[in-house]
């Protein structure tokens, strides 16, 4: 366990360093390797862009932005085992930050990135505390921090300080510049900044695993009682653990609105934000960490495609033509679907089969 | 690979056991609880005076409260079943709710018969459609992570409006009580469709409670809550209770459907207007709490009216979460649980 | 060995898809091709939110834009361009602003020469900023805030009339009909929905009515997508002694608004609404019976004298088999808008189609002071409210003059 060093020799969800059994009690980590994946999944994306087709590289994009704000849900819900429904606040509070130091004090949005970090992990930590003072668990901790997100919401609506309902637009630069994260509609850089993103925010995620702070959070998730008998500071973990995640959050809160040029309470607030969040990781594998990036990449054209696919209906499925909400009708079967037949995510069941091989 | 999935999920599970024990714990509330409840609303009605300044307006405030409290308690109460017994948080709650308003819309429309009748189609066939979902969709995801029977439900209800919405079109349509007249109480006035879909919350909990204190059905839905395992060890078929369960429950949601069709405007989407209220109020109630829901409803209800007084530009809603808040910090087994 | 099977089709399926959907449309890659060939449809994107709260509307607005190009291709196509035929993209916003920001770009790279849309003010908000990024024209039908040509935008423009548009000549519209009855309003109490339509609303009605003497009494806002009864607000209206009631909301609370009125009898000389969603709407008198009657609605409306108008209501009825609402009727303008420039443009450029949008001069399907033209900022010049009330279970135009079906009832106490 202290140990941590790439003992598996070929593929990455190596069998050899796994315990056979099932529920693995803390398998051997081999961190080094997940890096390295990562890095060269990384360089292998980059080019990306410029072989897509045009119409395709928004849904790239979007797959990104899931993918981020579906890796700080997993650093709190999937390895902390503290079920958040409310990662919206965080996703919000980097819009709005961002946002509102652009629009009223010209602050670039990279600055704006970092405070918004700042504000998420401290909101966190606050909710956390108190969630965690009075000893909110499961269903009740999660409709806690649905609660926040909401009141979040409710207060931007009613708020001059923030323009009220009306939110914000990000005002258009007549030049592109890096220093203001604004290119060209449709330019490659969209994709990379997101991509750079995404890809520290696994880093990043790998590392806290890796860290003191991170196996603690193993320990506390897996036995809250037997870690602090051994002395582990539980409190101080698990409010680490939501900061970072609301950090993470906050990111793709930020990249959006600098890529949508527009935020209000519902689309930087909304309990849709939330599900948002949670969606990629469930899809993917909770708790794993490839899940929410997979997750994401099935999830983000799924919607197009459905809503292609049932635009121009190949011959035989032609009766369903222009049928206003078959879309969202075949997009939310499959979702049940995939859930039902694969509670552990698409990588959580490759990875029990890999395993088991 | 270092990752582990099930233990993610332990405490979620672990933990119900405090809250989940049900309306017999109401019944042996101390009385000085709901004094201190009632002392904190004659304070509130006192304040709502000297902020409103007219004793009409918060006389209509108060008995609109208590109303619309009344269609949350009815709304939340089959909520609250499935919350405390299956340990799920049903997002389809309120899409369930839209089927039955559209059931009393075509039975209107086609047959022309008063709503009410309704009544006696929408349970059934709602109960019918609840045993199915169970048995068929969430009988997979039973003692699975929350967030995957949360993202379960959340495709059902998206999948139950968009069904609707493709059967049934977008139009908005209404379904008229007849003899719906305002009646004065008190200074305030009320329709006759809220006063009766209060009346009917009422008939309902006290059907409920009576269902699960005096029934062996409700004995074995009540053991299967407060304890699985041990349910099984003494012959209970815990999985045809979870059906059963989930049935009722989503026939109260029919129930309700049928009452509350007079008094919005019939939409595929209309169900969701009642999903967060009535999570608030089970939490307030305690979860698997009746009575617990219809009172939660009550204080919801009237949160929302008097907050509404005291802060005339803020969104009622506000006050709603902190009350909601406060009440998940300082009494989180709900204000009529048993303290952990 | 199964859950493998499952796990890796639900990984490619939709990658797949996405790469064939991606490339279907061959030939369309670069944004707005200029040079069409001869026979080749001219594309015109229409964005409206199909799924979600607002399908009604949605979808409506859809149809009148699938009518609007059947029309003129039936007339002969655009006859500058040797009778070139348009073709509709319909795209489904589902009402979210990213949805809408993905689809636009989207209908831009298959082609369209401009966009038609979108209902939502968030929606267009976004789309707008994607039109002006790519240079492609959008004209938006319905989102009455301001903000959205407040940005400086070349290539947004707007058919209705803006929020301060609606808000001041509602609040006119009142003191000139309430004073021709003898019976000038003094005090109102207004009730808006608190999102940034129904806010700006309230804001402009209060300083247009303060500065023409009327005074404002009690104001409540409320939350459109949860708000259940509005009687305890009613009985703080009744209780303030103010004679008449402004509503700016959507259908919803509308309806909600006129029970609330039939239960607590506020006593107000007119239920007053402002854009509002419901008190002009063909199917509101049916759907809350007496309790609607004499509400009027200050709005943008189809206007139902003209004789165009007339034929579409009728074309719209019978191939739909329901009422156009005004809504519609905006988006078959906008079409309209963009077929006229097109013949003058004589090109599928949307740089030279934005020009000549720039110079419409077009008569208009909905009542207006004037034909469309589009002023500096992208609003359309000719845009004002009219007076509409309902009276004896229809919705009929009553002031000013020259659109009157029948004169306004005033005082209308309602419910009584």
């Amino acid at each position: 366990m202290n140990t941590v060093t790439d003992q598996s020799p070929d593929q990455s969800p190596d069998p050899s360093t796994a315990p056979a059994t099932e529920p693995a009690p803390l398998p051997r980590p081999i961190w080094g390797r997940h890096l390295l994946v990562l890095a060269v999944i990384a360089v292998v994306l980059v080019p990306l862009p410029l072989l897509l087709p045009p119409n395709t590289q928004a849904v790239a994009v979007r797959v990104l932005i899931f993918a981020l704000m579906a890796v700080g849900w997993n650093i709190m819900s999937g390895f902390g085992g503290m079920f958040s429904f409310g990662h919206a606040a965080y996703f919000g509070l980097g819009a709005y930050v961002s946002v509102w130091l652009l629009v009223n004090h010209g602050v670039s949005p990279w600055i704006g990135l970092l405070v918004g970090m700042l504000v998420a992990a401290a909101f966190a930590t606050l909710i956390g505390f108190l969630a965690l003072r009075y000893r909110l668990k499961g269903a009740y901790f999660a409709l806690s921090t649905f609660a926040f997100a909401e009141m979040l919401r409710l207060l931007a609506i009613n708020s001059d300080f923030v323009n009220r309902a009306v939110g914000y637009n990000v005002p258009l630069r007549p030049e592109f510049s890096l220093a203001f994260m604004q290119f060209a509609p449709g330019s490659p850089a969209y994709f990379w900044i997101a991509l750079g993103l995404t890809v520290a925010a696994i880093a990043v995620s790998i590392l806290f695993l890796r860290s003191r702070t991170g196996r603690f959070l193993v320990a506390v998730r897996d036995d809250e009682d037997a870690a602090a008998a051994v002395g582990v500071p539980v409190m101080r973990t698990k409010l680490v653990t939501m900061a970072l995640s609301a950090a993470v959050t906050s990111v793709a809160g930020t990249f959006y609105a600098q890529y949508y040029f527009f935020i209000d309470p519902d689309v930087a607030f909304g309990s849709s934000v939330s599900i948002q969040a949670i969606l990629p990781a469930v899809i993917g594998g909770v708790a794993t960490i490839w899940g929410p990036a997979i997750g994401a990449l099935v999830l983000g054209p799924l919607n197009d495609v459905t809503a292609t696919l049932l635009r121009n209906p190949p011959a035989a499925l032609s009766f369903l033509e222009g049928r206003a909400g078959l879309d969202v009708i075949v997009y939310a079967l499959l979702l049940i679907l995939i859930v039902l037949l694969l509670p552990q995510g698409i990588y959580g069941a490759l990875r029990d089969r890999w395993r088991r091989r | 690979m270092t990752e582990q999935i099930p233990s993610a999920t332990a405490p979620t599970v672990a933990e119900g056991e405090g809250h989940t024990s049900s309306p017999r714990l109401w019944a042996r509330v101390p009385w000085t609880r709901v004094a201190i409840g009632v002392g904190f609303f004659v304070v509130a009605i006192a304040l709502a005076y000297l902020r409103a300044g007219n004793g009409d307006v918060v006389r209509q405030a108060v008995l609109t409260g208590i109303l619309i409290g009344g269609v949350y308690g009815l709304v939340a109460m089959g909520l609250t079943l499935i919350f405390g017994v299956l340990d799920i948080v049903n997002f389809a709650h309120g899409a369930f709710l839209a089927v039955a308003l559209y059931i009393t819309v075509t039975m209107v429309s086609r047959l022309g018969v008063n709503p009410l009748v309704a009544l006696f189609v929408a349970v059934p066939v709602m109960f019918l459609l609840g045993a199915g979902v169970q048995r068929f969709v969430l009988a997979g995801a039973m003692g699975k992570p929350l967030e995957n029977q949360l993202l379960i439900t959340l495709g059902l209800a998206l999948l139950i409006d968009n069904v609707l919405l493709m059967s049934f079109g977008p139009n908005p349509q209404s379904v008229k009580l007849p003899g719906d007249t305002g009646v004065q109480i008190f200074g305030a006035v009320a329709t006759v469709s809220r006063l009766l879909a209060f009346g009917v919350a009422i008939v309902l909990a006290a059907l409920l409670y009576v269902l699960l204190q005096r029934t062996r059905l409700g004995t074995a839905i009540r053991a299967v809550a407060a304890n699985e395992a041990g349910a099984q060890l003494v012959g209970i078929d815990t999985r045809r209770i979870y059906m059963a369960t989930f049935a009722i429950g989503t026939a109260c949601a029919g129930a309700a459907g049928v009452l509350v069709a007079p008094l919005v405007t019939i939409e595929p989407t209309t169900g969701e207007l009642f999903n967060i209220i009535a999570f608030v109020v089970v939490v307030l109630g305690g979860m698997g709490n009746v009575i617990g829901a219809l009172v939660g409803g009550l204080i919801i209800g009237l949160t929302e009216q008097l907050g509404a007084l005291y802060f005339p530009g803020q969104s009622p809603l506000l006050s709603v979460f902190v009350v909601f808040v406060l009440v998940l910090f300082l009494r989180p087994q709900g204000l009529f649980g048993k303290a952990s | 060995m199964r859950k493998t099977w499952i796990a890796g089709l639900a990984l490619a399926l939709p990658l797949a898809l996405a790469a064939c959907g991606g490339s279907t449309p061959p030939g369309t890659a670069g944004a707005g091709g200029a040079t069409k060939a001869a026979g080749e449809a001219i594309k015109i994107g229409s964005l409206h939110p199909l799924s979600g709260s607002s399908a009604a509307d949605g979808q409506q607005m859809d149809n009148a834009a699938k009518l609007a190009v059947e029309a003129i291709n039936a007339a002969g196509g655009i006859k500058s361009m040797g009778g070139a035929k348009l073709e509709l993209l319909s795209a489904d916003s589902q009402g979210k602003p990213e949805v809408g920001q993905s689809e636009a770009q989207r209908l831009i790279q298959e082609g369209a020469v401009s966009i038609v849309g979108t209902y939502q003010s968030a929606v267009s908000q976004n789309v707008a900023a994607v039109a002006e990024r790519n240079k492609v024209p959008f004209v938006i039908d319905v989102s009455s805030a301001d903000a959205i040509l407040a940005q400086g935008y070349k290539y947004s423009f707007r058919l209705q009339p803006s929020g301060t548009v609606l808000a001041e000549d509602g609040a006119q519209n009142l003191f000139d009909v309430s004073k021709a009855a003898g019976k000038p309003a003094k005090k109102i109490a207004i009730l808006h929905e608190q999102g940034p339509f129904g806010t700006a609303i309230k804001d402009t009605f209060s300083k247009k009515a303060q500065s023409l003497g009327m005074t404002i009494g009690p104001v409540a806002s409320y939350d459109a997508a949860s708000v259940s009864d509005f009687t305890t607000q009613m009985a703080a209206v009744k209780a303030s002694g103010s004679d008449v009631l402004m509503v700016a909301g959507y259908y919803r609370d509308g309806v909600l608004v006129a029970n609330a009125v039939k239960t607590v009898k506020p006593g107000v000389n007119a239920v007053w609404g402002v854009a509002n969603g419901a008190f002009d709407v063909p199917t509101f008198p049916g759907e809350v019976g007496a309790a609607g009657e004499g509400f009027f609605d200050s709005n943008y409306h189809l206007d139902g004298t003209n004789p165009d108008t007339q034929a579409l209501m009728k074309t719209y009825q019978a191939k739909y088999k329901d009422q156009i609402r005004t809504a519609a009727v905006l988006s078959y303008d906008a079409v309209r808008v963009i077929a006229d420039s097109l013949e003058r443009s004589g090109s599928a450029d949307p740089t030279k189609v934005r020009d000549a949008i720039a110079q419409t001069n077009l008569k208009s399907l909905i009542a207006s002071k004037g034909p469309i033209t589009f002023g500096p900022t992208g609003e359309n010049e000719g845009a004002a409210p009219i007076l509409m009330q309902v009276q004896s279970g229809k919705v009929v135009q009553t002031f000013p003059k020259e659109f009157a079906q029948t004169a306004p009832r005033y005082p209308a106490t309602p419910a009584s």
